[in-house]
């Protein structure tokens, strides 16, 4: 097993934008659309995933020899549930904020298609170090649209970002910017961005 | 050995379950008491908002249902705070209510836990919709889209109306087990 830096730079990069997981792979959708009202829960909400998929990266790819093929997603979704389960518990216990405002939509990151997706197809195949510049990567590829979602639709439909009012009393809140059809509005509208400009980049 | 063989299949498997336990065991210790403590602090502070210049709370079982009793500084019940909940919008709410029993009327409310869509429902936290139940009479309220004229009213939020009419429900109905617990008087 030879470290190899500059693999694990471009692994690590891949996520941020050529591989992005919300506006390239387009996976992880669920809690892309059902918790970005607002900036604290995309925030949260990337955090939190981003930690699971690394944890669980570092461990799949350390024992992946271990494992028979013939179990492999299942023993996946175990190790995925253990690290889930733990982010539950300390949330509740140290951010009981987030973890009231998130309620539901921290449980189901366990099937949440992206942390599952990049161990079958990376962490899997590949050595530790570059599971963790993959986990990294994706974890903040991720993060970061959740936050630019987060804070567009809260701007829009509630006149602040991360709480605080940018808008003053002169604006009148668009509703359906945090009602799920707000979502699929935004991330429309991102999504076809970000494609016009990776197409002008080539 | 295969290593596709049934017998490697399970005890994989069996091996990643115990671990897994064994580790959530240990964060499960670990968080549980800053959880419980969270949930106190959270219902303590909800039964203070309820009941002004509340110095005691005693809490008291009456129809399998648990209340707490408010006394000031002289020993005097000032009134009693009940936790209710019921289906919402989204999810449960669930309500601390303060009432002042002489005078059969609530003192404020305070709003535990919620799921209602932020922004639109969850604005029952609120001041501005929560004031509506300020030294309201017990009664038969109704959620009204325009400003209340009579003392049984109560202002929607405007584009949550469900959200409304469920906490007026929870309130209505969390009303009805006081009342019958305490027979309407002190």
């Amino acid at each position: 097993m030879s470290l190899d830096l500059k693999q694990i730079v471009s692994d690590f990069k891949n996520g941020l934008w050529a591989e992005n997981p919300i506006i390239r792979l387009v996976i992880g959708m669920c809690p892309t659309l059902a918790v970005t009202n607002t900036t604290e829960n995309g925030l949260a909400m990337g955090l939190a995933t981003s930690f699971v998929l690394v944890s669980s990266e570092i461990v799949i790819s350390l024992i992946k020899k271990l494992i028979p093929a013939n179990v492999r997603i299942p023993s996946y979704i175990l190790i995925i549930a253990t690290f889930v389960t733990f982010v539950d518990y300390f949330l509740k216990a140290f951010f009981p904020g987030i973890a009231a405002s998130l309620s539901i939509f921290i449980p189901l990151i366990v099937v949440n298609c992206l942390i599952l997706g990049r161990q079958e197809a990376f962490a899997s195949k590949h050595s530790t170090p570059r599971a963790i510049a993959d986990g990294i990567g994706m974890g903040l590829g991720f993060t970061w649209v959740l936050v630019l979602l987060g804070a567009i639709r809260e701007l829009f439909g509630m006149g602040s970002i991360f709480g605080f009012t940018l808008l003053g009393e002169w604006y009148r809140p668009m509703v359906i910017m945090v009602l799920p059809a707000g979502a699929f509005i935004t991330l429309g509208i991102l999504v076809g961005i970000m494609n016009q400009i990776s197409r002008e980049g080539k | 050995m295969e290593k596709n063989s049934t017998r490697n299949l399970i005890l994989t498997l069996a091996a990643i379950g115990i671990i897994s336990a064994l580790l959530l065991t240990f964060v499960y210790e670990w968080t549980t008491p800053y959880i419980q403590a969270n949930q106190a602090k959270a219902q303590k502070q909800a039964i203070n908002e309820v009941l002004p210049n509340v110095e005691e709370v005693e809490e008291v079982e009456k129809n399998g249902n648990v209340f707490y009793e408010g006394y000031d500084n002289n020993g005097n019940r000032i009134g009693v705070a009940f936790k209710n909940s019921g289906g919402g919008y989204n999810g449960m709410i669930e309500v601390m209510i303060g009432v002042d029993l002489n005078n059969e009327k609530i003192y404020k409310i305070s709003v535990l836990n919620h799921q209602e869509t932020p922004g639109l429902g969850a604005r029952i936290t609120e001041d501005d919709f929560k004031s509506n139940f300020v030294n309201k009479p017990f009664g038969d309220y109704t959620v009204v889209k325009k400003p209340p004229t009579e003392d049984t009213q109560v202002e929607a939020i405007a584009g949550a109306t469900i959200s409304s009419e469920s906490i007026t429900k929870v309130i209505e109905n969390g009303l009805d087990k006081i009342t019958e617990a305490y027979g309407g008087g002190n």
